[in-house]
């Protein structure tokens, strides 16, 4: 096992340093020349000259990659074109609304989705197990502008009741009224977030408890006479959970950057919003390291969640 | 007789066959749109006017018919998703496959770039991509099948690794049974329900993400795309300011849902009627 989590950290680490090359070469290959957008047109070649040579871009493509490598290797993300400011202040400062938003919707969609699947595997067929597909059905095709136009449209147009975008009013206040204030402005992001999540986490819960409940040696708990309840709890949960513990991971690993439809619509100030305004600014330090910590974020949720399937279940030898 | 218990067993399961038969209206839409409504470009009579007998859907801000832009909207959206699930199923089935079976040098190094793209973030990434290929539909569809085949490739080599851990492998190598057969005969056909169920999910998400990046402005400008005309929709104001349009982004994104809605009922559809064990 010790072995085991050793090569995967370093298969993390090798994942991350792919990804940022990926995203270095990838950014550096966008058409529009960044220096051209920043600057007055009216400013002399010699200005233009400065600043990229400010920016580190009149070096060779080679050049440019070794020194953002050795960089990043020292948390150092370069300066962002549109701010000047460090990319890694800019990101955190976007890094924890992406995570309040983030640990409100996960919270929610296990703890709410997986008791859902449960009871709905448990009475299979009912009016509440059909009930619980048909808003599967809906929740895992939700187009996330549909929800959120109309929500906007029920909960701040027509009632009046919430925000229609931004993370807070200012002045945003302090304390109680702090917190009351960011909160009524995520609930309709967090809202359009977790409607489609906790569909998938039920979803998945849901199919592979009714699988698990097949299976033979959970007919024989039941024929020694052992109830219901002690049956799926020690029996059945255990190996119920792997898939939606695997989706869980994927679906966190995307949620940090896959926030920017929401964020975008509700003006929420985070990560994804970010990544789209920096496309248009074509700020590519920003980009790059919005795509680093986005890297970093999967590759620790993907390792946490292998390492738990490998606890719950020895059949998969990971190692092998 | 295996193909008419599948037939028989699929029109059983009613949501199936209702996602069966909307997907091929949709279909019918996209194909026959020229019939349907003519293209609509330039300006109409009068600008936001509500469903009415001669316009179903209302017009928009610059007096065009929404329902005519839904009908073109159809195509772009059934090429983009059939084109991404092409490419999709092309390198993410024998990857995952290969990967989930052999555990040697060659599964490792294909896990491993399974996991490197899993790792990219989609969105963003398409976002970034988009605006750099150029906003014409076919770059669209394969910036999303080439994004969408490690979904594909995780789910055949997860199901892959479970099932040749399973007796009847173990029994069909002891026979000496060759890696070729035992893959394509006793695994693929096992992996039919949940990779076929991907498939659909792939077409469903590949829509999505077009009508996202049409919505954010990265998609085709000279297409009608169910995105762009939400795009259209939003950037004049039509969800919170007053006067409130809601038939130009109602009806635009109805018919989002109701498509996926439809690949999706399809592929449960299908997936129960393959799987023995839900058939009955």
């Amino acid at each position: 096992m010790g072995n085991y989590i050793i090569r995967r950290i370093l298969k993390g680490l090798l994942t991350i340093f792919v990804s940022a090359t990926i995203a270095f070469f990838i950014i550096r290959l966008m058409p529009a020349d960044p220096v051209t957008l920043l600057i007055d047109p009216k400013m002399g070649p010699e200005v233009k000259q400065e600043m990229m040579h400010q920016f580190g871009l009149d070096k060779s493509i080679g050049e440019q990659y070794v020194i953002f490598i050795q960089q990043g290797l020292t948390g150092n993300l370069g300066i962002s074109f549109k701010t000047r400011e460090p990319v890694m202040d800019v990101l955190m400062q976007k890094l924890p609304w992406t995570l309040l938003l983030l640990s409100i919707v996960v919270t929610l969609m296990l703890a709410i989705g997986i008791p859902i699947g449960m009871l709905a595997a448990k009475k299979r067929n009912s009016w509440f197990d059909k009930f619980i597909s048909v808003f599967i059905v809906m929740g895992i095709s939700i187009f996330i502008p549909f929800l959120s136009f109309a929500l906007l449209y029920i909960f701040s147009y027509r009632l009046g009741l919430l925000p229609s975008g931004g993370a807070y009013t200012p002045p945003p206040g302090h304390g109680i009224a702090y917190i009351i204030n960011v909160g009524k402005h995520a609930i309709l992001p967090a809202l359009t977030l977790f409607v489609g999540n906790v569909a998938t986490i039920i979803l998945y819960t849901r199919n592979s408890m009714n699988e698990v409940l097949k299976e033979d040696y959970i007919r024989t708990a039941f024929s020694k006479g052992w109830n219901e309840k002690y049956v799926v709890r020690t029996h059945a949960l255990k190996n119920a959970m792997i898939p939606t513990i695997t989706v869980s991971g994927l679906i966190i690993g995307s949620m940090v950057g896959g926030a920017v439809m929401t964020e975008t619509v509700y003006g929420w100030p985070g990560v994804g919003r970010l990544i789209f305004d920096s496309v248009s600014a074509l700020d590519f330090p920003v980009l790059q390291g919005a795509f680093i910590i986005l890297a970093v974020a999967v590759v620790t949720v993907n390792i946490v969640t292998d390492l738990v399937v490998a606890w719950l279940d020895p059949r998969i030898k990971l190692g092998g | 007789m295996q193909n008419r218990t599948f037939i028989q067993a699929f029109v059983r399961n009613k949501l199936g066959l209702i996602g069966f038969i909307g997907v091929m209206i949709i279909v019918a839409l996209g194909i026959f749109a020229p019939a349907i409504a003519s293209y609509p470009k330039g300006y109409g009579p009068v600008t936001l006017q509500p469903p009415s007998g001669a316009n179903w859907f209302g017009t928009d801000g610059l007096g065009l018919d929404v329902f005519a832009e839904v009908v073109w909207g159809a195509r772009t959206s059934l090429y983009v998703s059939f084109m991404a699930v092409g490419v999709a199923a092309v390198i993410g089935i024998p990857s995952g496959l290969i990967s989930g079976y052999k555990k040697g040098t060659l599964g490792a190094i294909i896990d491993t770039i399974i996991d490197i793209f899993l790792t990219l973030p989609m969105l963003p990434l398409m976002i970034v991509i988009a605006a750099i290929v150029g906003s014409s539909i076919t770059n669209v569809a394969l910036v999303i099948g080439i994004l969408a085949w490690p979904s594909l490739a995780r789910v055949t080599r997860n199901s892959t690794m479970k099932i040749s851990e399973m007796q009847y492998i173990e029994a069909a190598k002891c026979l000496g049974i060759s890696s070729r057969t035992i893959l394509f005969k006793h695994i693929l056909l096992n992996l039919a329900g949940p990779v076929l169920v991907n498939m659909t999910l792939v077409m469903a998400t590949a829509v999505l993400s077009e009508s996202g990046l049409s919505f954010l402005g990265l998609g085709d400008p000279s297409t009608w795309s169910w995105g762009s005309i939400l795009k259209k929709a939003w950037d004049s104001g039509a969800i919170i300011d007053t006067p409130n349009p809601w038939w130009w982004w109602f009806f635009t994104s109805a018919f989002i849902m109701v498509y996926v809605i439809c690949f999706n009922l399809l592929g449960n559809g299908i997936n129960d009627a393959l799987n023995p064990k839900t058939r009955d």
